[in-house]
């Protein structure tokens, strides 16, 4: 393999076609569906208001999932790429990791156990808590075990195994549950983005926004730690305050993102290399950017599959990401003499 | 000329959870200088090294950096005056090698790292003064490992440091790269006024790039100075405890010693026409004896290097009878001799001598002369002697006489 480097402009039109992707897939989404709506009938609701039973479907249904779909899709591909670059590893991301599945223990806690006895249903500001709280317990459980660990197959694999504690835990809060609850629980297990309130998706909108402004402004310090922590630190990077930013910053992204739509497989662990792959570059100047459109519009799409391949009965969206996922997984571990 | 110090250690004591590896480093390093750290492997090199660059505490002591104390630079100053070489060659991304140079300009860069035409400029420079300017558009993880140092070094110097420390710069490199890092870490030192201070494994490049060489070992520096001054045979062998081999200042390099199981040869050389015999003998496991050798004659070097047992004379001078005697202890029993063809003069007439001794005796003798100059030199016995090609033709033929 012989690479070619791109030019700005190559890279400019690239990022018109990201830009492009998401707003073709966003307009897919609402559009199609179990109602369908047409593009014309789709301007008049949205330009001059209308109390049809459409503008219902597209108000409190359709546009929510839209836009939650392209900010989980954005912020899960954001995730993957800090966590990659932070064990500078190709293999991981939240899901693979077990910060989702962290997440999710948590949020079986809250959802099914007394805890939210004397709360109205279950919060979802609650979730959100519980999310970031698993999210960040696995994380720091792996970075207390991995301390002194370089190879990223074993890393890969106390992921894995972190995965299958916190799933252990989670069946065990599940047998022990209300039937009514543990439905409630699966139905967001399967993992969906259907179902927010605007008020949720303000929230998500205004933490996970600033959280991905926040990303840029460390695309300095990211650059240089491609080159490992010595080399940063040779190069004048603060390497406990940015370590510290990476993990706060990773966790908090897939943990939102966890809380609203249940655990997303393998978004995080692709995109960023789809996007790197696509516009050859590590630099996160330029790859954040990619990585956000690239996430948003294909997490767009899979949910989109995920509803319309066996519609009606819709299929949760992980069973999508993780097809074309996993497979992305094993090509990187059968051709990894470069990057590990 | 002498200039300005640009590093001092003053009584430091390098190490890991408070157990120094090295202690009692009381040195300094001057603007432009090339040190070298040498030494066994585990003797702490990379320790000291590691320390220098800040990347460890010292355990005891101080390190002074353009007169003030390493500690207490901020770590953005720091990368303005010291940059780093690593072993670690393989680095998870994908850039180029412009992009993997430029990152060197991070201390020297705004908030979001953006290049300035300054920056860009600088970049190119550092890629042409490692001659890497062709590597810029390739991408790193796709080049050798030697092009890939010689980014590594482009990306030290983008940084504009005053010292560069490198662990190991040629380790894992083929002999084109190791002789060309070897010589942009000069060009760094004499055209850019960098110092640069490196641990090496080959004492012969050690010896002849480096101002000042530190020896490392048991927990010391046993020697800092100009490699002219320190190395030479006691200090090498002592230095790695040698004892197959042999540092030999005059060739700069190391021989290497037979282990003298495959029997005796007497070699009858000099003027250097012996050097490639003792290699090749040495190597097959001979124990080599040669004379009469002058003191001066790089034979004598090779062969002392190479631990033969070495008849000498005086440089300049007749063979005397006294070495003479000796050479002919040396030829009891049935040794077998070699002649490599050495120049006759009128001072070593007296090795001729020993070859006719040998003839009359009825020895072997494995010679690399012409017949018509043998005829000449020895008369009608030279039809005794086993004429062969080369030195390669002369083991055959004592093999096949074993």
């Amino acid at each position: 393999m012989n690479l070619t480097t791109l030019s700005p402009r190559d890279r400019l039109w690239l990022f018109i076609a990201f830009g492009a992707a998401v707003v073709a897939a966003m307009m897919l989404n609402t559009v199609i569906g179990s109602v369908p709506i047409s593009l014309s009938e789709l301007w008049s609701i949205i330009g001059h208001g209308s109390d049809s039973a459409n503008a219902d479907i597209l108000w409190k249904i359709r546009l929510p999932r839209v836009i939650a779909a392209v900010l989980g899709g954005a912020m899960l591909a954001v995730s993957g790429m800090l966590l990659q670059i932070f064990f500078r590893n190709p293999i991981v991301g939240p899901f693979v990791l077990g910060i989702s599945s962290g997440a999710t223990l948590l949020v079986a806690m809250v959802m099914l156990s007394t805890l939210s006895l004397g709360f109205t249903g279950v919060s979802p500001h609650l979730n959100t808590l519980a999310a970031l709280i698993g999210a960040y317990g696995t994380m720091t459980i792996i970075l207390l075990i991995t301390a002194n660990i370089k190879s990223g197959v074993t890393l890969l694999i106390i992921g894995l195994m972190m995965g299958y504690l916190n799933g252990a835990v989670t069946s065990i809060l599940v047998a022990f549950a209300e039937r009514e609850k543990v439905k409630q629980f699966v139905l967001w297990q399967f993992g969906s983005f259907s179902g927010l309130s605007w008020q949720e998706l303000f929230v998500l909108l205004g933490l996970g926004g600033l959280l991905l402004i926040g990303v840029y402004t460390l695309s300095k310090p990211l650059n240089a730690f491609l080159l490992g922590e010595e080399y940063a630190l040779s190069m004048g990077v603060n390497i406990k305050l940015f370590r510290f930013l990476i993990v706060l910053v990773a966790c908090a992204l897939a943990g939102l993102v966890t809380a609203a739509a249940g655990p997303v497989a393998f978004i995080g662990l692709a995109v960023p290399h789809m996007a790197r792959l696509s516009l050859k570059t590590s630099d996160a100047r330029l790859l954040i950017p990619g990585a956000l459109l690239l996430g948003a519009a294909i997490t767009s799409l899979c949910d989109l599959v995920a509803r319309q391949i066996f519609s009606p009965v819709e299929v949760p969206i992980s069973a999508i990401t993780a097809c074309f996922g996993a497979p992305i997984v094993i090509g990187l571990l059968l051709k990894r003499k470069t990057s590990l | 000329m002498r200039t300005a110090v640009l590093m001092k250690m003053q009584d430091l004591g390098v190490g890991y959870d408070h157990q120094a590896v090295v202690r009692h480093i009381s040195q300094e390093i001057r603007q432009g200088q090339f040190v070298s750290l040498l030494g066994p492997n585990g003797a702490g090199k990379t320790t000291i090294l590691r320390t220098l660059a800040r990347l460890l505490a010292p355990q005891q002591g101080t390190i002074f950096l353009d007169g003030k104390n390493l500690q207490d630079y901020r770590q953005a100053d720091l990368a303005r005056t010291l940059a780093v070489v690593l072993t670690e060659r393989n680095f998870f991304g994908m850039f180029t090698g412009f992009d993997f140079v430029a990152l060197g300009r991070y201390p020297h860069t705004g908030f979001l790292g953006r290049l300035q035409p300054k920056d860009i400029l600088k970049t190119q420079k550092a890629l042409h003064l490692v001659n890497a300017a062709d590597l810029a558009e390739r991408y790193f993880n796709e080049l050798s490992d030697g092009e890939r140092q010689k980014l590594l070094l482009a990306r030290a110097l983008a940084q504009e440091p005053k010292i560069i420390i490198l662990d190991e710069p040629t380790i894992h490199l083929d002999l084109k790269h190791r002789l060309e890092v070897m010589t942009i870490l000069r060009r760094f030192c004499r055209d850019q006024g960098i110092s640069v201070i490196a641990s090496l494994h080959d004492v012969d490049i050690a010896s002849k790039v480096s101002d000042i060489v530190a020896l490392v070992r048991d927990g010391r520096i046993i020697g800092w100075g100009p490699p002219e001054d320190l190395l030479n045979e006691a200090t090498v062998t002592h230095l790695y405890e040698l004892n197959a081999a042999a540092y030999n200042r005059w060739l700069g390099a190391i021989e290497m010693k037979g282990d003298g199981t495959a029997g005796k040869v007497f070699v009858v050389a000099g003027g250097g026409t012996g050097t490639t015999m003792y290699r090749l003998l040495a190597k097959q496991g001979f124990a080599v004896t040669t004379g009469v050798i002058h003191e001066n004659d790089i034979d004598c070097y090779v062969a002392k290097a190479l631990g033969a047992t070495l008849i000498m004379e005086k440089p300049l001078e007749f063979i005397s009878e006294e070495s003479m005697g000796r050479a002919q202890g040396h030829l009891n029993g049935n040794t077998l001799v070699i002649d490599t063809g050495f120049p006759v003069t009128g001072i070593n007439q007296s090795n001729l001598e020993l070859l006719k001794l040998c003839l009359a005796e009825g020895k072997r003798i494995f010679t690399l002369r012409e017949k018509a100059a043998a005829r000449k030199l020895l008369g009608a016995d030279y039809q005794k002697l086993v004429f062969c090609q080369d030195e390669i033709g002369i083991l055959r033929a004592l093999t096949s006489h074993h």
